[in-house]
């Protein structure tokens, strides 16, 4: 079942064009990445979908409803991206807050705000003022807010971007126990090895347009390249080959290409043995999400100029 | 709504802005009280006994009308500068995302916002008030006439600016926002004073420029139907039984030569319900 559903969603400021006929559906229990370069959307469509901006035209449905819907604010947690927490309160006042707006009594909100501060490694700094937390603390302490009220989803915007490695690893475990847990998570990040760790679907964002979207699998089975050493290579079947690879380099005894997809490989082979090539090493190229995400912004701007 | 008043109300608090605001006005008690005692020392009456009576208990009011002339700027500076950046400000500085993306109407928001800073200048403005008239019977032993009405005038001053800077912040920066609240004020005091000089000269323009004004924003003309109320009540004098010695002109600038009618306090209770309303709608209409 999709939890959330953008149908033609457009976002535009004055002249410039923020999100451009954005379609996307994410399943429940997913946790969706959310992948562009800075300026290129990711937070006014996440800020469209927590109801905080209005489309210019197209819908976007959350847990069913229209962002602006209390009944389904009800079900979201939110972490911005470069948000303050109010200083003045201790760690475990503001989560408690958070918890009663969130629609919990007194009691349950306080005994909610230190499962969640434990949870995001805060145990025993909740008395603490958030004005003298560090940065790192504060976006835990963030991330516990938006997780207090035990929502079906979670909108985290950039939620690791001032944590250390250990905590980026503690915030994608976290990530794993909300999806365990059956909760949605839809992920805005820069850093792509993280989103390729966790995430069951990943979509890619340019110029405000959405330009892949599929499962990290799918996008990573795209154009593929490949290293062979090899041996009695004739110039003949060299020259057959530079005809159907243009890239193709041959250095030596090794030669290296890209292909269309990485089931071409196995053709590749084939091909030079039947040719009489001694195949010693084949080495095929880790299609990165780095690598699918760089292409495709490069393809977009040289598309755009 | 009540959730984020005595949020708004506690962050207030905790902040020190009442702290702050209730050093400097006992400061302005010290300083006054002092002035209070000594001018009261040096007073000269007339030998007729009812003369006598009356000016006494005029020099209080007139006192008591500067005092609270003067502590009206304290607490409007207080109603101005809380609001000021109350939605711009925690947008600019990204306080509000967390707390917009809740369940909760961005009406909610706004008004809850509004009534924990409505119930912070209320108390502020109540002992402020209660403090200069607990001086004024301390050192003369007047109890001020119409003290409940006029109690309530003085706290439906921070009332009317503190919903026009409510306004101001759903669609201005808070700097923008500043200027336009102190500019409005600086506007109305001025017009007040020239309504009153306008009287007293006789100058119909310089009266119908202070009326505008205080369409503008009446916080000008709640002062003068506070001054107004004592004044009416007084236990004499009241221009009656001295015809020559008009209470009014005796406060001079400070009096309500030219006071507003009643309906101006139903404006002004419309006004401020008007403006909450536009913010309201204004607030709900813009992207966050």
């Amino acid at each position: 079942m999709a939890i959330i559903e953008v149908a033609h969603l457009t976002k535009v400021y004055g002249q410039q064009v923020a999100c451009r006929d954005i379609c996307l559906s994410v399943e429940e229990g997913q946790i969706f990445g959310f992948l562009g370069p800075n300026g290129a959307g990711k937070s006014t469509l996440v800020k469209i979908l927590v109801g905080l901006v209005y489309p210019t035209a197209g819908e976007a449905k959350v847990v069913g409803y229209a962002p602006q819907d209390i009944r389904g604010r009800r079900q979201i947690g939110f972490l911005p991206e470069n948000f303050r927490l109010h200083g003045w309160l201790k760690g475990e006042e503001l989560v408690a807050f958070h918890a009663r707006l969130a629609g919990l009594d007194g009691r349950t909100a306080r005994r909610r705000a230190y499962e969640v501060l434990e949870l995001v490694g805060l145990a025993g700094e909740g008395r603490k003022l958030v004005a003298n937390y560090s940065k790192g603390m504060q976006q835990r302490l963030g991330l516990a807010a938006a997780l207090v009220g035990d929502p079906r989803v979670v909108f985290l915007d950039e939620p690791t971007s001032a944590l250390d490695p250990l905590g980026r690893r503690e915030v994608r475990e976290i990530l794993l126990t909300l999806r365990a847990a059956g909760k949605t998570v839809f992920l805005n990040s820069h850093l792509l090895s993280e989103v390729e760790q966790v995430c069951d679907r990943v979509a890619i964002i340019n110029r405000g347009t959405v330009v892949a979207d599929g499962r990290p699998e799918e996008l990573q089975a795209g154009p593929a390249t490949v290293a062979i050493r090899l041996g009695a290579l004739t110039g003949e079947l060299a020259a057959e080959l530079r005809r159907r690879y243009p890239d193709l380099q041959l250095e030596g005894d090794r030669l290296s290409l890209a292909l269309g997809s990485r089931e071409e490989v196995a053709e590749l082979v084939a091909r030079l043995v039947a040719g009489g090539c001694r195949i010693y090493e084949v080495t095929p190229g880790h299609n990165s999400l780095e690598d699918i995400f760089v292409h495709l912004v490069k393809e977009g701007e040289l598309l755009c100029g | 709504m009540w959730l984020i008043a005595l949020f708004t109300f506690r962050e207030a608090w905790r902040k020190k802005v009442v702290l702050l605001a209730g050093v400097l006005t006992l400061a302005f008690l010290i300083l006054y009280g002092t002035g209070l005692h000594f001018t009261l020392g040096d007073r000269v009456y007339p030998s007729d006994p009812a003369a006598a009576d009356f000016f006494e208990m005029m020099e209080a009011i007139t006192l008591f009308s500067m005092g609270i002339y003067l502590a009206g700027f304290l607490v409007a500076g207080l109603a101005i500068l809380a609001a000021v950046g109350s939605i711009a400000g925690e947008i600019e500085n990204g306080t509000l995302y967390p707390l917009a993306a809740r369940p909760l109407s961005r009406r909610a928001l706004l008004l809850g916002k509004y009534f924990g800073l409505a119930a912070m200048l209320v108390t502020y403005a109540a002992l402020f008030f209660l403090a200069l008239s607990g001086l004024i019977y301390w050192q003369t032993g007047l109890v001020i006439p119409g003290l409940a009405p006029a109690l309530a005038l003085f706290i439906l001053k921070p009332l009317v600016l503190l919903s026009i800077t409510m306004m101001g912040t759903t669609w201005l920066p808070t700097l923008g926002n500043g200027v336009l609240a102190f500019g409005l004020y600086a506007l109305a005091v001025a017009g007040g004073m020239m309504e009153q000089i306008g009287v007293l000269m006789g100058s119909t323009a310089a009266v119908y420029s202070g009326v505008i004004t205080s369409f503008i924003l009446p916080a000008d003309a709640v002062y003068r139907m506070l001054v107004a109320t004592v004044v009416h009540r007084l236990p004499i004098g009241n221009g009656q039984d001295m015809p020559f010695f008009n209470p009014q002109m005796i406060l001079g600038p400070f009096g309500s030569q030219s006071t507003p009618s009643d309906w101006m306090l139903v404006y002004t209770l419309a006004y401020i319900v008007i403006l909450l309303a536009v913010a309201v709608r204004t607030f709900k209409l813009r992207d966050i």
